[in-house]
């Protein structure tokens, strides 16, 4: 039920945002069928992770809260290790497919570079030194490495992502986010223009 | 003996600044909000530890019930030996009064601290909760999205508190000049405040203490150096009423009827700003 909520908040989300525009392919309902099923597709695929994070977390029983931050700690691993092992060969652009990728980059683009967008891209350069990691999927990011901000506007254009879930930029890449876990579920690399 | 002297001199100002400077402003009014506000002090280091102490001290003439967090509450880590360290013995002393503290995230936080209890988050990102007349909004600026648009939206507008604070990590005004303003969050969320007449908001990010002028009626605070510090980062501009950079500091909130008192206070013990103001009442949407 909650996942099917998720895809159509994901689809609505998609069809209705300005970057419909962008690839100048709009139908008379403003969605052409090649997007739409570019969008539902992505959708499905990050549903796909939800299914497995709460399948996780129903078998280590889900934790809403805790006055013990060792708690707090394992439970966060050992929900990581088990997603982990659901996912072993999980690899980059399995969720952004070249597709997604693509659509991706354009919205980052048009949100990014060009007139108007110097405070979005400010936003995205306000950044405390961190230390450079190369980024693989499935990885936990570092807890002691800052995460940049992720700009509203371009929030406002993306799709709607489930609970627990991120879009967030790590240096020029564009990263697919589990906060529960810090897991990075996907990239995209070389995504700022 | 002319540099003995300077010496001895330039060892007792602080002392002397700090006895000086410790007097409490602020007017105790029963039945009042008091609240202290921290931001940027995670780091377990002994200023953060300093900072504490004179905040626990001062709770004795200023008896604040709650301590909003303005973000980077751990530095470096989540493990339960970082929460130890930078939050749990800091502030003991103000936790084993009863002292409750309402966090919110920044950038070097994880997501994970809204699940720890004495965080009072509630297990959200964002979330709002009243003390007495005043409803606090606490946002996560990390990642303004929609939703959490459309949720501060509707709780504003269904909120008949007398006076509406909101409070988040990256400053919407900033004269600091490593981090500065979040201009693209302002033009986000400084429509919805200016519409729903919020009248106080608080942040941190840059770690130095700026006090602005009123921005289209709004009264915005940073302090974040309740544990950080970036000295001399502040470059006053047109809009700062009132800077401080040269020590970490805090800041302590009284709100009383259509009052709203406050004072920031160094590490050492000097006030380094203070005054009051009155809620305009028919800022309503």
């Amino acid at each position: 039920m909650r996942n099917t909520f998720c895809v159509l908040l994901i689809v609505l989300a998609f069809s209705s945002s300005p970057r419909q525009a962008v690839a100048g392919q709009s139908g008379p309902s403003g969605t052409s069928p090649a997007k739409k099923s570019t969008i539902e597709d992505f959708g499905d695929r990050v549903n796909g992770y939800v299914r497995i994070r709460k399948d996780a977390e129903d078998f280590l029983s889900a934790l809403s809260s805790s006055k013990d931050p060792a708690e707090i700690a394992s439970h966060k691993i050992e929900l990581a290790e088990l997603i982990v092992s659901e996912r072993a060969n999980a690899h980059q652009g399995d969720i952004f497919t070249p597709k997604a990728a693509a659509k991706f980059r354009e919205i980052i683009h048009k949100t990014l570079k060009g007139p108007r967008t110097q405070d979005a891209r400010r936003t995205v350069d306000d950044k405390d030194p961190e230390k450079i990691v190369i980024l693989r999927v499935n990885m936990v990011y570092p807890e002691d490495n800052p995460l940049q901000t992720a700009p509203p506007t371009l929030l406002a254009r993306l799709p709607e992502l489930p609970m627990d879930m991120g879009y967030r930029f790590i240096g020029r890449t564009f990263v697919l986010l589990d906060n529960k876990t810090r897991l990075i579920i996907d990239f995209i690399p070389d995504a700022i223009p | 003996m002319k540099t003995i002297r300077r010496f001895i001199g330039l060892a007792l100002l602080p002392i002397c600044l700090s006895l000086y400077g410790q007097k409490l402003t602020l007017p105790v009014h029963q039945g009042a909000v008091r609240f202290a506000a921290i931001g940027d002090m995670g780091t377990g280091e002994p200023p953060q530890y300093e900072v504490a102490s004179r905040m626990n001290a001062i709770r004795e003439e200023f008896p604040f019930d709650f301590v909003i967090m303005l973000g980077d509450n751990i530095y470096g880590g989540n493990s339960a030996a970082d929460f130890k360290k930078k939050f749990e013995l800091p502030y003991k002393l103000l936790l084993d009064s009863g002292v409750k503290f309402y966090a919110t995230l920044g950038n070097h936080d994880a997501a994970t601290q809204k699940t720890y209890k004495p965080f009072n988050m509630g297990g959200q990102q964002y979330y709002t909760y009243k003390k007495g007349n005043v409803q606090f909004f606490a946002l996560d600026s990390n990642y303004m999205s929609p939703q959490e648009v459309v949720w501060l939206t509707k709780e504003l507008q269904n909120s008949n508190s007398d006076w509406k604070v909101c409070y988040f990590h990256h400053p919407l005004y900033s004269s600091g000049k490593f981090h500065g303003p979040s201009v693209e969050l302002r033009q986000v969320l400084e429509p919805l405040f200016m519409k729903y007449g919020v009248q106080v908001v608080f942040s941190g990010h840059d770690h130095v203490y700026e006090r602005t002028k009123p921005q289209n009626g709004i009264h915005y605070f940073i302090e974040g150096a309740a544990g950080e510090l970036r000295k001399g980062d502040l470059k006053t501009t047109d809009i700062t009423a009132a800077g401080y950079d040269q020590d970490q500091s805090f800041l302590l909130v009284e709100i009383s009827g259509d009052e709203l008192d406050f004072q920031a206070v160094s590490r050492l013990g000097v006030t380094i700003d203070q005054g009051s103001f009155s809620r305009i009442p028919d800022r309503k949407p």
